[in-house]
């Protein structure tokens, strides 16, 4: 495993993440969603976490059908699908 | 198959009613099963193609206010017929026969997720084995609500610890000496003839969700995975070179890949619909570079029905040691590497498809079944359709698997919630 682009990664994703907190937090501020304002976001059609069942399925097929992966947050049991 | 469905069924509606549990002290949870079948025809006479059924059932349920614990089985049951050396499509040397397989794997996972406040801390183990490869996955997760709950971080890390069978290849003298795994028959037995390869699996997975105004969420994120170990396909050859060798598949034992997504979900209240938009950048060690975008609609016909629409595009470069089987005859390889796989060839996907989903939930006082609170029932369809970028000779399809242009993907589900 090469230490040094592993420690490159990880220092540019707490970087972003930290941007991310600093925009946020300045917009969050000054134009927070107050609870009372939530009720279109407590619908399941506005959570991209719905339908962990679901996406697990597609995800198994998609990264076994195309070279790319990621950005959907199940990652779990291999398999030797190629 | 409807065997296997019918005691999804049974598993999942048995695990609801035992978490749901007797009397007036009741946990919380769901329960929900689902089949989905992968149709992946060749236009080969003679080539069946690929078939994956994919069953899946998950039930977790909430003890006390702090804890909910999480279990679930699904399955690859695989049938078809794929090329067993990757070669060229014209010539003396053209490949066109294919050879057939079945197989099974099993994938079971459970795990917990710890809330106190705003902070939630998850932990969760899968193990998965078929004929030739074993899976053990550790996960762990932590996720925080911050600024009145307008943003959620997260962060995931899981561990695999994989287990590869291959030919036993220890005493050649090169890599254009590797021989390929003949059949799974003695895998994982201690015989002298396969060896276990190890693969190790690390995936970071960080994310930040904000909610932006009353009616938009944005997220943004990414994955950051390294494999290092024996990433080929055993089973495989490709034709290199103008003296006809045919060597096993040799991918790197190493890879590095990278992730960056954003997505982002805008209510439509006077539609009662949802629209989101998804776009993903990638780029890995093999210099396969891909972008992906993504549009989902999603609206209510009625309260108890609820249709979703979607469209997606994928577009990738190839691996740096790829080429087509022809170009692999007359150039030999590109360095050390050959590779038969579609998925490092340069491609892209289009993808489309809808889903019906049936909703019913419990009216004031009065449970479904004397039970549940929600019921679902769903029927989905996806059509995806592949197009191979190599460049080939006029009038053939000489990238991987050329003679499969598309798969159906037709999905049935059933969840419940007590």
């Amino acid at each position: 495993m090469d230490l040094r682009s592993c420690f490159r990664a990880a220092v540019a994703v707490l970087a972003l993440t930290g941007l991310c907190l600093g925009a946020g937090g300045c917009a969050t501020r000054r134009y927070a969603v107050k609870p009372s304002e939530r009720e279109y976001l407590a619908d399941r059609i506005m959570r991209f976490d719905a339908e962990p069942q679901e996406e697990a399925a597609e995800q198994h097929v998609l990264t076994n059908r195309e070279g790319a992966m990621g950005g959907s947050g199940t990652a779990g049991g291999g398999c030797g699908c190629n | 198959m409807r065997l296997q469905l019918r005691g999804a069924l049974v598993l999942a509606s048995a695990a609801a009613v035992l978490l749901a549990g007797p009397g007036p002290v009741r946990a919380e949870g769901d329960a929900s099963a689902r089949m989905t079948v992968f149709r992946e025809s060749s236009k080969l006479k003679g080539n069946d193609g690929i078939t994956v059924f994919h069953p899946q059932v998950d039930a977790s349920g909430t003890l006390g206010s702090s804890l909910q614990v999480t279990a679930g089985w699904n399955a690859d049951i695989v049938s078809g017929a794929t090329p067993a050396v990757y070669g060229p499509v014209t010539g003396p040397d053209a490949i066109s026969s294919a050879t057939r397989f079945t197989d099974t794997r099993n994938a079971a996972h459970g795990g917990f997720d710890y809330m106190s406040g705003t902070v939630s801390l998850s932990a969760a183990y899968e193990y998965a084995q078929e004929s030739d490869y074993k899976s053990h996955a550790v996960s762990v997760g932590a996720r925080g609500d911050l600024f009145d709950r307008n943003l959620t971080l997260a962060l995931a890390y899981t561990h695999n610890f994989d287990s590869v069978c291959n030919n036993n290849n220890t005493n050649v003298q090169g890599p254009l000496d590797l021989k390929p795994l003949p059949t799974s028959k003695h895998c994982f037995q201690n015989q002298p003839d396969v060896v276990t390869e190890p693969l190790d699996i690390d995936t970071l997975e960080p994310s930040l969700t904000w909610t932006a105004t009353p009616r938009l969420l944005l997220q943004g994120g990414g994955t950051i995975q390294i494999l290092d170990g024996f990433q080929s396909n055993p089973y495989r050859s490709v034709l290199v070179g103008n003296q006809h060798r045919t060597p096993q598949e040799n991918e790197p034992r190493y890879r590095q890949r990278y992730a960056a997504f954003l997505r982002t979900a805008y209510a439509l209240p006077a539609l009662r619909a949802s629209l989101s938009l998804m776009g993903r950048a990638y780029r890995d060690s093999w210099d396969v570079r891909a972008g992906t975008g993504e549009i989902d609609f999603q609206k209510y016909l009625a309260t108890f029905l609820l249709l979703r629409v979607r469209g997606r595009y994928h577009q990738q470069t190839g691996a740096v040691f790829f080429r087509t089987g022809d170009e692999y005859r007359s150039k030999g390889p590109a360095g050390q590497y050959w590779s038969g796989d579609r998925e490092l060839s340069p491609m892209h996907t289009i993808l489309f498809g809808g889903k019906l989903s049936y909703l019913q939930a419990a009216q004031q006082g009065q449970a479904l079944l004397a039970v549940f609170n929600e019921l679902e029932l769903a029927l989905k369809f996806d059509y995806l359709i592949y197009g191979l970028d190599s460049t080939c000779p006029v009038g053939t399809d000489c990238g991987p698997n050329g003679d499969r242009d598309h798969a159906v993907l037709l999905q049935v589900a059933f969840a419940l919630k007590f």
